[in-house]
């Protein structure tokens, strides 16, 4: 009896199968616990709803190998589109195959590479300029700034090294640290241990001037950390990126926590959809970069 | 007749999930390139699972893997950006397992620290030194020789045999080097064979004249090198490194030797035993993607049926 449990469970999940003969696209992305991700597959596939696509969505969870797994499955299906949401270089081997079969694959938010049709994002390098610039014109060009960055994320990479340059550019900036939070937790908690290790360092009021994160979680962490410290009257100006719903929540409080980037997740996916459709219908997409446009979000607009 | 019905449990349960997808896809589950496909998807959590079986076979555990996977990558994608050639790079790479694996093995066997303990020490410290390396950069493109990424890509063909077009992958041929490795060590040496009798009774083996300490300390080291051995197919097959790519690899090798030891006549890990659990476990993977079911319901689903393959094999060993 009980060797019949397993077939069943599986039996079960069978009749979930559709059997349509719509076009079936597969969505690939090891990054689906990212509200950014979340929220541009959401909106892709709510676009190919509308197409009547049959969308499969599948996350490894953080396994690029995983990634090159999925991508050989969805070719083995024989699917007619694959939108992928990794750097393309770790997954050559996947993106051969699907070249090799004919099947187009459409990047959101990944990376340009001969192999996809086009990749579909916002523009790093323009985004963590804006916020390092307000971060120099806020503090007048001096004083000391702390870091949160992640180089072994490309997309998060560029934004750092914008960052740095900017930085760099203004004598009286110094950079205090420049911090690789541990992620695992999602990045709030480690980068609030860290960010509290600096404050411990740096004990007199005004030695540090800001904070600029790579993205939201460290400058949420970082806030936390401040306001646990009890510092918040220094003045200490933080940014983050990516506007998610905490942080737009934390920058329309008016506190510490002052500005970040919008990209614009839902045009991203619904770009990505249009991309897609033109690759099914072979059209030829000459550009392979794709950007969608993002704001700057103050405490003027940050009401989501 | 009931145990050997329940020692083929985990078997049947293999057989009848290759049918159900049989089934299910008709045209692209049991075809030449889809097993072939699923055969180099598995190549890696296989090396490292192999490579825990030696370790579990004493009940110990190494929980650390992943992060030297991670690590033996990151070394050898770093000898690379200093324009090392490949040989050097990957045996580097493969000194850096056995070194971290005989670390692993003096915490255990010398030092006496319970292996839990010890390899998630090491675990962490593995995975902070990928990740100061390599600087926490992910290193690809240009930085990795063709030569190092081709591996992954190549394979044999098997035009000879009748599969035009289809290939068996380098990578699938390493696993099973490895399994055949593994397996004539465990099953066919004086070695292995005290290997499970430290497993059955530590205390009894040594003073029946086991070298204990020895054999443990080795047997990390064969699991540590087998982590390095995974981690570069990894790096090859990605065509980077990135300090925290293998983690993954841990807990699913683990898995494996679990739904493995289900199939052992006192429940011991054995290798062509941690081979089933790989194949349940990665056929899982190939079948349910291609049946379109959500990722996240797979990843429940592979759970239980780790932990039903586990409840029958040890209720039916109660009763």
């Amino acid at each position: 009896m009980k060797r019949l449990m397993l077939p069943l469970a599986l039996a079960g999940f069978a009749t979930a199968a559709p059997m349509a003969l719509a076009e079936t696209v597969a969505v690939i992305t090891p990054f689906l616990a990212q509200p950014g991700t979340q929220a541009y597959v959401q909106a892709f596939q709510e676009d190919a709803a509308t197409r009547g696509w049959e969308v499969n969505v599948i996350d490894t969870a953080g396994d690029m190998a995983a990634v090159i797994s999925r991508i050989e499955d969805a070719v083995t299906q024989k699917v007619d589109a694959i939108v992928v949401n990794v750097d393309p270089a770790q997954v050559q081997a996947g993106l051969q195959t699907a070249a090799d079969a004919g099947i187009p694959v459409i990047g959101m938010d990944a990376g340009a590479d001969p192999l996809i049709v086009t990749n579909i994002t916002s523009n790093g390098y323009a985004m963590a300029a804006e916020t390092s610039v307000y971060v120099a014109n806020r503090i007048e060009g001096k004083g000391k700034v702390v870091m949160f960055v992640f180089d072994a994320f490309p997309p998060v990479q560029i934004r750092g090294v914008v960052a740095d340059a900017i930085f760099a550019n203004f004598p009286d900036i110094e950079v205090l640290d420049r911090i690789t939070p541990d992620v695992q937790d999602g990045g709030i908690a480690d980068s609030r241990a860290k960010m509290e290790a600096v404050l411990a360092a740096n004990p007199e009021p005004g030695s540090i001037a800001a904070v600029w994160a790579a993205w939201d979680q460290p400058a949420l962490g970082a806030l936390q950390a401040i306001e646990a410290a009890g510092r918040t009257g220094e003045g200490i100006v933080i940014v983050g990126m990516d506007a998610n719903p905490q942080a737009r929540d934390a920058i329309a409080q008016g506190g510490n926590f002052e500005a970040s980037m919008a990209q614009d997740f839902v045009g991203i996916g619904k770009a990505a959809a249009e991309a897609t459709a033109r690759a099914m219908a072979k059209e030829e997409i000459k550009s392979k970069v794709t950007y969608v446009p993002t704001v700057l979000v103050t405490k003027a607009n940050a009401a989501p | 007749m009931i145990s050997q019905l329940r020692q083929a449990g985990t078997l049947i349960g293999l057989v009848l999930i290759v049918v159900f997808f049989t089934v299910q896809l008709p045209e692209t589950f049991l075809t030449a390139r889809n097993l072939i496909n699923v055969s180099q998807q598995i190549s890696m959590l296989a090396v490292v699972a192999f490579a825990m079986t030696v370790v579990m076979v004493m009940t110990d555990f190494d929980l650390s893997v992943g992060s030297m996977a991670s690590l033996a990558g990151i070394v050898a994608a770093v000898l690379f950006t200093a324009d090392q050639p490949v040989w050097l790079a990957v045996v580097a790479a493969l000194a850096v397992g056995v070194l971290g694996g005989v670390v692993n093995g003096v915490l255990v066997a010398v030092l006496g620290i319970l292996p839990f303990v010890a390899t998630l020490g090491t675990l962490t410290i593995y995975s902070g030194a990928a990740f100061w390396i390599s600087d926490g950069k992910t290193i690809f493109g240009r930085d990795i020789p063709k030569g190092f990424s081709e591996f992954a890509r190549g394979g044999v063909s098997l035009d000879a045999v009748g599969f035009a077009g289809v290939s068996l992958p380098y990578m699938t041929i390493l696993a099973l080097v490895v399994l055949a490795v593994v397996w004539v060590t465990l099953e066919h040496t004086t070695y292995g064979r005290r290997l499970y009798a430290i497993g059955g009774n530590a205390e009894a083996a040594r003073l029946a004249g086991v070298r204990v300490r020895w054999l443990r300390l080795s047997a990390f080291a064969i699991t540590g090198l087998g982590a390095a051995v995974a981690g570069l197919m990894y790096a090859s097959r990605v065509a980077s490194a990135n300090p925290t790519q293998g983690a993954g690899l841990m807990l699913d090798a683990i898995a494996a030797v679990f739904l493995g030891m289900t199939m052992g006549k006192e429940g011991e890990p054995r290798a062509l035993a941690t081979l089933v659990g790989v194949l349940i476990l990665g056929i899982l993977d190939n079948g349910l993607t291609q049946m379109k079911v959500d990722s996240y319901v797979r990843e429940m689903l592979v759970g239980t049926i780790v932990i039903a393959a586990v409840a029958t094999s040890s209720i039916g060993r109660r009763a």
